[in-house]
């Protein structure tokens, strides 16, 4: 009682000034700390942001040549395979370009002339539903259905034309970049993970190596599986498109392949311009019910849930929609529509992490339960 | 030969390299340089100070530990907590080997005495080796096979032997292997 007298008696006025001043100080200090560690944040994902998109794709390309990189090891030097598989991919790359070229131009000559007349197309028969509801609801008046489609419509166009020489450009500095990173981490990826691992304390280190393997080991499955996935379902809808007379088939093909990297939403955007160009070009005809067919049965019916994805994708990875549409929201807030192709599988693969982590948690006892329960009561 | 000519052209001590305190170990007696280059490169050297522990009774296990330099203590607990020791190992020993192909709970703690190197070896590594150079990582696997055999003979020995001791108290359904 009487220490607390003395202290309160203690509180002089040049006390309270002292405490003031180092009160105003600490604020001050802290602030000035809390700024620039914003900025730095601020500079390290400017500098991520930059390096994200490369990465990322280099990830995926490794993950996808390290079992021809291997296999070949057997027979020669690891540096010594990759450069026969970059050499094999540069080949069929180039291959597979010369067969597009063609269709890629066609696509962009006609572009001008043919966008318009899908969009006139469509607007004239939404004009007609609309007009039919008009007899039923007179509500609806008020919305102005065709002219909505039709801004829409331009904007897309205008933005496609926009975007397109800086995507070009982007797309240059990706083919350099890419290869390069990709080759390092195929020739390094293990000694990059084995220095990651060996930086973890000796009591966890034997933990932390089986988690790294299990985890690498379901990432890579599930890579490669979604790849080969997207690839096959582009094939087949390459392959029946060729069948009809509808133009762009390759292209079209390329596009449910790459949107066919989402889950649920991915095959719907996918068939949407194949569909229109078909109902447009070939009326409702014999050729557009195959396309329909083609797009839905064949492609995702058949080949991807019946026989891809039992064969091909753990049930693991598997996403509630829910989660893959917040997934698709955030990754298309984030980097756009790459955002939206790379966002849910980031997700399956923060998902593969926790459940390989808690395998092992059930599987064993981590070793701060077993000491707890062996812990002296 | 000038003598600082001498030193940069010579390997590394042959005595001090890991291949050589590879080459050494029981497991890897019979295997190839070539085999034993490619073990150097998939084995993990962890430095421990003294009272470390390596592994802890019940411990999830996947790998087996070499000693390079220093001591190594195995110990178990019983329920009051108070601890039994097993074996004090030394440079050249090996432990944890029985976990290395089956994933189990470690069946006793470890903890170093002194400073001691380990030269780790894990499951992860071996299936990983198994996919590449297959004749490599076999030929290191039968090693290990023949260690855990010897061991498994001699265990068996002592059991029968200490069932004759006992003159038939213990029923052979009571050992447990």
């Amino acid at each position: 009682m009487s220490n607390l007298s003395q202290n309160q008696r203690g509180w002089t006025r040049a006390r309270v000034a002292t405490a003031f001043l180092v009160l105003t100080a600490a604020i001050a200090c802290g602030l000035s700390i809390y700024s620039s560690a914003s900025s730095l944040t601020g500079l390290s994902r400017t500098g991520f942001s930059v390096l994200f998109l490369p990465l990322l794709l280099s990830l995926v390309l490794a993950f996808l040549l390290d079992p021809p990189v291997t296999q070949l090891e057997k027979f020669f030097s690891r540096t010594g395979s990759i450069f026969i598989v970059y050499v094999l991919s540069l080949g069929l790359a180039f291959l597979a370009a010369l067969w597009l070229t063609p269709h890629w131009q066609g696509f962009w000559d006609n572009m001008g002339t043919d966008f318009p007349r899908y969009t006139t197309r469509v607007i004239e028969s939404v004009q007609n539903v609309v007009a039919a509801l008009h007899d039923r609801f007179p509500v609806i008046e008020s919305y102005n259905f065709p002219m909505k489609i039709r801004s829409w419509a331009e904007q897309l166009m205008a933005a496609m034309l926009a975007e397109t020489p800086q995507s070009a450009l982007k797309v240059g500095g990706l083919m350099i970049i890419v290869p390069l990173f990709t080759f390092f981490f195929l020739r390094d990826g293990r000694k990059i993970i084995r220095a990651c691992v060996a930086l973890s304390p000796n009591r966890y280190f034997e933990m932390v190596r089986d988690l790294s393997y299990l985890i690498s080991r379901q990432l890579s499955h599930f890579v490669r599986g979604r790849i080969l996935e997207a690839l096959i379902v582009g094939m087949v809808i390459t392959v029946g498109l060729s069948f009809t007379d509808i133009r762009y088939a390759p292209l079209l093909g390329i596009f449910a392949g790459v949107t066919n990297l989402i889950p649920y939403i991915g095959p719907i955007i996918g068939m949407v311009p194949g569909i229109l160009i078909a109902f447009v070009d070939l009326g409702v005809s014999g050729q557009f019910w195959w396309i329909v067919i083609l797009y839905i049965l064949i492609a995702q019916v058949l080949i991807d849930n019946f026989i891809l994805i039992p064969i091909l994708i753990s049930r693991v990875s598997n996403l509630h929609p829910l989660l893959v549409f917040f997934a698709i929201i955030v990754g298309g807030k984030l980097y756009g529509i790459i955002g939206m192709i790379i966002g849910v599988p980031i997700v399956s693969v923060i998902k593969i992490t926790l459940l390989e982590v808690r395998t092992y948690r059930r599987t064993f006892r981590l070793p701060e339960s077993a000491l707890e329960s062996d812990r002296p009561h | 030969m000038d003598p600082l000519w001498n030193n940069i052209f010579r390997k590394k001590l042959d005595e001090d390299s890991l291949a050589h305190f590879l080459k050494h170990l029981p497991i890897f007696l019979e295997l190839s340089s070539r085999a034993l280059t490619m073990l150097e490169n998939v084995v993990h050297i962890r430095n421990y100070n003294a009272n470390e522990t390596v592994f802890e009774e019940n411990d999830p296990g996947s790998g087996m530990y070499m000693i390079r330099s220093g001591m190594v203590k195995i110990y178990a607990r019983d329920q009051n907590g108070t601890e039994h020791e097993l074996a004090t190992l030394s440079p050249g020993d090996f432990f944890g080997e029985t976990t290395l192909t089956a994933p189990a709970p470690r069946s006793a703690s470890a903890r170093t005495m002194e400073n001691t190197e380990l030269v780790g070896l894990f499951r992860a590594d071996i299936l990983e080796l198994a996919e590449k150079h297959p004749a490599v990582s076999s030929s290191i696997l039968l090693g290990l096979t023949r260690v855990v055999s010897e061991r498994l003979q001699a265990a068996s020995l002592e059991i029968r032997r200490l069932q004759n001791q006992a003159g038939g108290h213990i029923s052979p359904e009571n050992v447990e292997t």
